[in-house]
């Protein structure tokens, strides 16, 4: 028996050592996908973290190193302490009306009053409309002479508001537009988180009569912060990159009143000329937004680690 | 078996795709530069206006029926254009050989654009208007950058039936703009329109600064546009909003398009605007005043200046078919070529000698309208044109809108500016 097993050809050692290991094949595999994307991704971002360091215009042949010149300008100037406020502004209360309005409504269309369906169809609408467009129909709508919105005011009785060309509130204009386009978004993602938590605990909560309010404090919503927290990183992201509407709709003015990290690097880049300036101020926007995402996904681990250690 | 080899073509494929896309250009770079006759030309054009279109089609097709070179164009408006051409001038592309620009931002092209000096003989050069070459001309190397095509400087447009009504006529001075203004500002009706934000309100705060007797910089290129006569115009472009009242409350959200809009749809009753608004103010379909106003020249202070700028056509530096290039210019500037201009948009032309000829030959309001338009280009000026400059007119158009919305007093926000661009200046080199 042994004999037999000793005289059965064995697999030939040279044919191993001709295969190409397993992690040379995927990484080879995926060698044109890996170079395409340092190509497309890397690469930009990699040249303008370099620009940023550098005067960069169209006025000189040369480009001398600045150190970080471009980044203390930016603070010992007139407009970037405005301009960062703005943002800090702008991202906290979008986050606050589109997460709480989203929640809202949401839970209403998770109801099972009649006549909601077609609102889940039509909340479609403003996530799919460019922002471009958004930014120019709220310039309309906020329009003091034309617009809709100041002539019900008017209507009714109220103060015409001068949405855009007053300082105070231009900003909460930029917000309220933005607010319309994205909120939908929010309510989608929650709807979803909505149906898919498990009814044993709501019908548990019930039969203890607790009210709608205690139940959706202390059941839903931590049952749900996984998909508030996504949500909160997708509207961070995308707050801080937000461009169109507020170009479209008020440029940033009346002055910098509503000027956000991504029109100051627009106006840097395409107005003053000015490459290094402009992809500092990008850079600026990249970290707080890094940071802010950093905070929002470290926090909860934090805690559930230290509430774990203090349970053990 | 087969999956192997299918694995190893693959590879192969891609890395051959990626070898010629990464020699590809470097290739088509060695062997662009032919010898042979050129037979096309790519132009980046501005348009501006439904017939645009048209014209430069017009207009390239007489050229390639005279020199048989095509000219293959894309048309963008002023400021996608702008920005486009920065954009292409930072990659050193040569994907245009010509570009529409302008006086107003020509400043940060100098480098980018080819010299044109050795196209132009001087006595054809001495044919445009002075101001125009002036300003399309590298200050540092004394190169022309540009040749204009077309001049820009504006006229005080106004509603002839709304003044005889009031018995009031054009304002002629400051006082004269507020007290006009006044007359005719009632009931959601307002006497005067400006613009007041981003490139169009410091095109206005120019004119009043000059107007008030101040400049941009003296003559070391130290600023000075926080002088008491920077602050009087400020004071006064603002009052004209905030405390006269004689313009819709929300101007300061208003550019060039919001500020003839204020005057074709009947709202306001006066408006300083470009030539190319004479056309489109009397055209019916885009005007609701088209046969009830007239033009008279624009007001003045202590001095009457405003600002005298062109559009104008360059050749990319890069370019590899510069004397082509150099060809189309010239047809776009031939007296016929301006008159042509003229009769097409209204737009003033940018040689001395057609603008003579087509005010001989126009009548009543339009030639008294060419005739206030010569005056104010043989008398206009532009702001400097020296490096870095572009990013001190940003941060005066926030300045003139932070004094325009009541945020900062005229002096306050003229000498924050005026303390930020002398940075600007200094870090630019510019400052003598």
């Amino acid at each position: 028996m042994a004999t037999s097993q000793m005289s059965r050809p064995r697999a030939p050692v040279a044919g191993r050592s001709r295969t190409t290991p397993k992690w040379l094949t995927g990484y080879t595999l995926a060698a044109p996908a890996i170079l395409l994307m340092l190509v497309i991704f890397l690469y930009p971002l990699g040249q303008s973290f370099v620009m940023s360091f550098f005067r960069w215009d169209l006025n000189s042949a040369e480009s001398p190193f600045l150190g970080l010149s471009n980044y203390t300008d930016l603070f010992t100037g007139t407009s970037f302490g405005q301009t960062l406020r703005n943002q800090v502004i702008f991202t906290v209360a979008s986050l606050v009306i589109e997460v709480v309005g989203g929640m809202a409504i949401a839970v209403l269309l998770s109801s099972k009053l009649r006549g909601l369906r077609p609102a889940r169809t039509l909340l479609l609408i403003p996530p799919m409309v460019a922002p471009a467009v958004v930014g120019l129909n709220f310039r309309w709508l906020f329009n003091e002479q034309y617009g809709l919105i100041d002539a019900v005011l008017v209507r009714l009785g109220l103060p015409a508001i001068p949405w855009l060309s007053d300082p105070g509130w231009a900003l909460v204009s930029v917000i309220i537009a933005s607010a319309w386009q994205n909120t939908p978004l929010l309510v989608l993602l929650f709807l979803a988180g909505l149906q898919a938590i498990p009814r044993e605990p709501l019908e548990a909560a019930a039969v203890d009569g607790a009210s709608a309010w205690r139940t959706f404090w202390s059941i839903v919503l931590p049952l749900m912060r996984p998909v508030v927290v996504i949500a909160l990183m997708i509207r961070i992201i995308d707050l801080f990159r937000t461009f169109d509407v507020v170009w479209l709709m008020t440029q940033g003015g009346p002055g910098n009143a509503s000027n956000l990290l991504t029109v100051e690097a627009y106006k840097l880049a395409f107005q003053s000329v000015d490459f290094g300036h402009a992809a500092a101020v990008s850079y600026v926007a990249l970290v707080l937004s890094l940071l802010v995402l950093a905070l929002l996904y470290g926090i909860p681990r934090l805690t559930a680690r230290r509430s774990a250690a203090w349970q053990a | 078996m087969s999956s192997a080899l299918s694995r190893r073509r693959f590879l192969g494929g891609s890395m051959a795709l990626a070898a010629g896309a990464a020699v590809g250009p470097f290739l088509a770079a060695c062997g662009g530069g032919s010898d042979g006759p050129v037979t096309e030309i790519d132009a980046l054009l501005i348009t501006g206006g439904d017939r645009y279109p048209a014209y430069w089609e017009k207009v390239t097709s007489a050229f390639t029926q005279q020199t048989g070179i095509t000219v293959k164009y894309d048309l963008l408006q002023f400021t996608p254009l702008t920005s486009k051409e920065i954009t292409l001038a930072a990659a050193r592309s040569t994907q245009y050989d010509v570009y529409s620009t302008h006086t107003a931002q020509i400043g940060a092209f100098f480098p980018h654009f080819e010299p044109l000096n050795n196209y132009f003989d001087q006595a054809d050069l001495a044919d445009f208007f002075p101001v125009a070459i002036q300003y399309m001309t590298n200050p540092a190397s004394g190169e022309l950058a540009a040749i204009p095509r077309n001049m820009d400087a504006r006229t005080q447009y106004y509603r002839r039936d709304l003044y005889e009504a009031a018995g009031v006529q054009p304002a002629t001075t400051w006082e004269e703009l507020v007290s006009v203004g006044q007359r005719l500002t009632s009931g959601g009706q307002f006497g005067l329109v400006l613009p007041g934000q981003g490139d169009p309100a410091q095109r206005q705060f120019a004119d009043f600064l000059w107007q008030a007797g101040g400049e941009w910089l003296d003559q070391n290129n130290n600023v000075t546009f926080n002088s008491p006569a920077g602050v009087e115009a400020l004071t006064f472009y603002r009052d004209l909003i905030q405390q006269y009242r004689v313009t819709p409350s929300d101007v300061v959200t208003y550019q060039w398009n919001e500020n003839s809009a204020g005057f074709t749809n009947g709202t306001c009753a006066a408006v300083f605007d470009w030539p190319g608004a004479y056309a489109s103010f009397g055209d019916p379909s885009l005007s609701t005043v088209s046969d009830k106003y007239a033009t008279a020249p624009m007001p003045s202070h202590k001095t009457g200046t405003s600002c005298a700028i062109s559009h104008g056509l360059a050749i990319n530096k890069y370019s590899r078919k510069k004397d082509a290039a150099a060809q189309f210019l010239k047809f776009t500037v031939t007296p016929e070529a301006l008159v042509d201009q003229y009769a097409e948009f209204k737009n003033y032309p940018s040689r001395r000698s057609t603008a003579e000829q087509v005010t001989s030959q126009a009548q009543g309001m339009e030639h008294q309208w060419l005739a206030d338009l010569r005056t104010t280009i043989d008398n206009g000026k532009e702001w400097p044109k020296v490096p870095g400059f572009d990013k001190v007119s940003t941060v005066v158009q926030t300045a003139v809108q932070n004094a325009l919305s009541d945020q900062m007093s005229p002096q306050a926000a003229l000498d924050a500016a005026a303390a930020e661009s002398t940075r600007i200046l200094q870090q630019a080199g510019a400052l003598r």
